[in-house]
């Protein structure tokens, strides 16, 4: 009996205690590893990426993902400032120059290899991972490979009695006949017009732009051919300035081609196809009696790779072979940034039936090609790119004659 | 016969239970009733300091949101700070085309390094001719195509300042637009991708069930922590509780809303189901009806010991003094009251078909015993013959001591062997001489003491006590005068006309 009234005043007051006690409350909150990931791309991109990002953080729930994500345009100036600042992301999606820019002897990124037990690197070839290495150190992972690509508007071709043209004077011929109706033969952005002149002039000079070492190899002269070639195709209306380059005209039918990236093929052409006009492939341009893809350069489109002060290096690398190799990732991302050089990445898409349209066709191109070079990261430069635009502006609007233009650009670049 | 049956404290434990059944009932009614107005109050409290708690939340998500927007507009106006962006005008007919070509870029990398860090999609001058200078992306010249400039400049929605907000242009919920008018002919423009605002949104994972959204003038969600909401008008329901409102809270049955406008018009808008609210809530009540259950329990419980501790010492006493007031002290048998009224009442309560007999004795020579061995031996003989009474009959029937040496018996017990009942009264009445014979032998100082006996039966000798205790009396006066130690019935006197 005393035990049961032992029992009962000790439950009474543990009820008491519990109910009336003045212990603080403590909130356990769910502890998260934030990492961060970033790119450029365009509006399809960055939903695709979202989605996967948001898949990756279903499968991870204590992984958390902060993204930061823009358009091209200043992505580069950016990237350069999160770079020296230590301030960029623990994941990013980052362009083959910069490897050179900011990794010269391996250091600039993490060593991928690391971390080789997360990511699986198998779906890789050796070649392909040659591409994301500097001083033997794997930097990066390229996604898929690229190159600068000439599509052409068949139906406005045709429409001209014109062929899909081969050769740079083509694209004279054709000016001669379209300019009538302010149509362009052709068109290009800022640094696609400044590689469509680079293999222009390599064909007609024989000579590679840049030195393996990275230095200038042209000489002022070989400078002087690009910009008098540039000057032309804008006197001759081939196309237009680069300021004056627009999207739209592509869709209105000013442009009757465009020369742009195997990865911006489906943006550049996906509205006008929709429309029911043929967008054609063209060969790599060269001069006559050569060899298409001869002076012309591919290289990997975009690569990934993860930022050498990360504080989270598994989960980086977690989310990196997500990105590369899963298969949900994958099927979001489709041939958007090109034929996918992940083994695993290209049998899913095979599988999925996701192997087709203008960018798988422009990336059979590049492949099917022995003649393409592999780029030099340097000739990718931004700062070199904006020199020659204004050497280009000095010669188009008579501020300069093409010989004094082309010393200056060669005295700009040498500077440097 | 059982003497612990007494009436008085037969009643006293009744209203001893009744008294605890009260108890218990009051305690639980009034645990009962603490309960529900406590749970009341819990209730009350808690949906006002969920409210509470949720109009800060709107509040803060508001002040994010204006931050932010704020933020955006200040860096909107960081690009007056290059003297060429508000002096330009591409749409100037006498521009010589290279030193426009050599402004538009100087004004782009004054535009690019002063945006370089924000996730802007565009961030540029649009001028009346369509011409765009700086970070104007793809996306937003196929979404405006040819009417730019006169669709953004729509976008202008507070002269003070020149500017606006807006979202869902071309039902492209993707993409929010900041526009601010640089002069007359060119507007600067500033747009990001809806899902930036998530982390103004961010909501603790506390509040994890709360949606947060925020909508245009018209309830379209430009912003939603829900799924797949984007560009859709806000439910009914919601809109219903919010319409015509600039900040208010309201808590029903169904949902607790809260809304705060903002810039522009816009309005953010926290939502909640109220049962998920009430799932809380329910914990709360469950664990104070628990409470209560276990406190009414313990409170009967307790109670109900304590009143046991303090009562029973007034019970044994009260027993005591009921003992007292029924048994003659010296032989342990009842009084001579005591023996009178049970016995009345045995009678009254009798059918006539029962068997009962009325026996008193007298004991012979007790004046000897007195007289000789003293009142102490006296007193001691009386009380054996307590003894020997309760030794002869049973315990059903009534035993008592009515005069000095007098003793009286009601039985109540019937032969259950098919006796004759008058055989079995003078077998009684046998063991009773018996019993003296055994105990008073009048051997070895031992004095000899006997009985004399006079019987009467009910219902043949009468049908109440006085009647059967005078054929009795009348029986036991035969007795004496027929030499003592012996005993009469009163129905054989009857029946041989020696009644008087």
């Amino acid at each position: 009996m005393k035990a049961v009234k032992m029992m009962a005043v000790s439950a009474v007051l543990s009820l008491i205690c519990t109910s009336c006690s003045s212990a603080p409350v403590i909130t356990e909150q769910q502890q998260q590893v934030e990492i961060s990931l970033s790119w450029w791309g365009n509006d399809s991109r960055h939903e695709y990426t979202l989605a996967g990002v948001e898949a990756f953080e279903k499968l991870h729930p204590d992984i958390r993902v902060n993204c930061s994500y823009s358009e091209w345009s200043g992505y580069e100036s950016r990237s350069r400032v999160q770079m020296v600042s230590d301030t960029e992301a623990d994941v990013m999606q980052i362009n083959f120059g910069w490897l050179s820019e900011y990794s010269a002897d391996g250091s600039g990124y993490y060593d991928l290899e690391k971390v080789s037990d997360v990511i699986d690197l198998s779906s890789y070839s050796d070649e392909m991972l040659e591409y994301g290495r500097k001083n033997g150190i794997l930097n990066a992972v390229p996604i898929a490979m690229n190159a600068e690509t000439v599509y052409i508007n068949s139906s406005i071709y045709q429409k001209y009695n014109l062929a899909v043209p081969k050769h740079w004077d083509d694209f004279i011929d054709a000016a001669r006949v379209m300019r009538k109706d302010g149509v362009y033969p052709i068109a290009g952005a800022e640094k696609s017009i400044w590689l469509f002149t680079i293999s222009y002039a390599e064909q007609k000079t024989g000579k590679s732009f840049l030195k393996d070492d990275g230095s200038l190899n042209f000489s002022v002269n070989d400078l002087q051919i690009m910009l008098e070639f540039h000057k032309r195709m804008i006197d001759e209306k081939v196309y237009p300035q680069v300021k004056d380059f627009s999207r739209t005209c592509i869709e209105n039918g000013t442009y009757a081609g465009a020369v742009a990236w195997v990865s911006d093929a489906v943006n550049y052409f996906k509205d006008v196809q929709q429309q029911g006009t043929v967008i054609e492939v063209a060969p790599y341009t060269t001069v006559e009696g050569m060899e298409p893809g001869e002076g012309w350069y591919a290289k990997p489109a975009t690569m990934y790779a993860i930022s050498r002060n990360t504080e989270h290096p598994k989960e980086s690398a977690m989310l990196l072979d997500f990105l590369l190799n899963s298969s949900e990732m994958t099927v979001l991302q489709g041939v958007e940034k090109g034929i996918p050089l992940s083994t695993t990445a290209r049998e899913t898409l095979d599988r999925e039936n996701m192997l087709q349209g203008i960018q798988y066709n422009a990336s059979l191109c590049m492949e099917q090609n022995t003649e393409l070079n592999q780029m030099n990261s340097f000739i990718e430069n931004d700062s070199l790119i904006k020199k020659y635009t204004e050497a280009c502006n000095l010669v188009v609007f008579d501020k300069a004659t093409p010989e004094q233009a082309a010393a200056k650009l060669y005295a700009d670049i040498k500077g440097k | 016969m059982a003497f612990e049956e007494k009436t008085n404290l037969k009643n006293m434990k009744k209203l001893k239970t009744l008294m605890m059944l009260c108890y218990a009932v009051i305690v639980a009614v009034a645990v009962l009733t603490v309960s529900v107005l406590a749970v009341r109050k819990t209730d009350q409290v808690l949906e006002k300091k969920v409210s509470t708690l949720t109009t800060a939340l709107n509040v803060q998500m508001e002040l994010n949101l204006n931050n932010y927007l704020h933020r955006m507009e200040t860096i909107g106006t960081l690009a007056f700070a290059e003297e060429q962006t508000y002096t330009y005008d591409a749409t100037d007919p006498d521009n010589d085309e290279y030193e426009a070509t050599i402004t538009e870029t100087a004004i782009r990398d004054k535009l690019y390094s002063l945006c370089i860090m924000e996730n802007f999609v565009d961030y540029g001058v649009v001028y009346r001719n369509n011409h765009r200078v700086g970070k104007i992306s793809n996306g937003t010249v196929d979404l405006f195509g040819e009417r730019m400039f006169q669709d953004l400049e729509a976008m202008i929605t507070r002269p003070r300042t020149n500017d606006g907000w807006a979202a869902g242009y071309q039902d492209n919920f993707n993409r929010i637009y900041y526009v601010k008018r640089i002069h007359e002919n060119a507007l600067l423009v500033i747009s990001f991708y809806t899902a930036e605002l998530k982390s103004v949104f961010d909501n603790p994972e506390i509040m994890k069930d709360m949606s947060i959204r925020l909508t245009d003038g018209n309830y379209n969600i430009l912003y939603s922590s829900e799924a797949d909401e984007l560009g859709l008008p806000l439910s009914e329901d919601l809109v219903s509780r919010v319409a015509d409102r600039n900040s208010v809270t309201v808590l029903d049955k169904e949902y607790l809303v809260t809304v705060n406008s903002s810039n522009d018009n816009w309005f953010v808008i926290c939502s909640v189901p109220t049962k998920i609210i009430l799932k809380e809530k329910n914990v709360i009540q469950l664990f104070i009806y628990m409470i209560a259950a276990v406190a009414a329990i313990l409170a009967a419980v307790i109670g109900a010991v304590l009143y046991v501790k303090l009562t029973k010492p007034i019970e044994q006493f009260v027993a005591k003094l009921d003992t007292k007031a029924h048994i003659d002290q010296l032989t342990g048998i009842l009084n001579k009251r005591s023996f009178e009224e049970y016995t009345e009442n045995r009678l009254n309560a009798s059918l006539p078909i029962e068997h009962h007999a009325l026996i008193i004795l007298d004991l012979d020579n007790f004046k000897g015993v007195n007289d000789t061995l003293g009142h102490a031996a006296g007193d001691q003989v009386l009380a054996n013959v307590g003894g020997i009474l309760r030794a002869t009959f049973s315990t059903e029937d009534y035993l008592g001591r009515i005069g000095g040496d007098e003793f009286c018996v009601f039985l109540n017990l019937h032969p259950d062997d098919g006796t004759d009942y008058k055989d079995f009264v003078i077998s009684k009445c046998e063991a009773l001489c018996q019993a003296f014979h055994n105990n008073y032998t009048g051997e070895d100082h031992n004095f000899k003491i006997s009985a004399s006996i006079g019987v009467s039966i009910f219902p043949e000798c009468g049908e109440d006590f006085n009647t059967l205790y005078h054929s009795a009396d009348k029986a036991l006066y035969k007795s004496k005068k027929s030499g003592k130690d012996t005993y009469t019935i009163f129905a054989d006197m009857t029946e041989k006309g020696e009644e008087n």
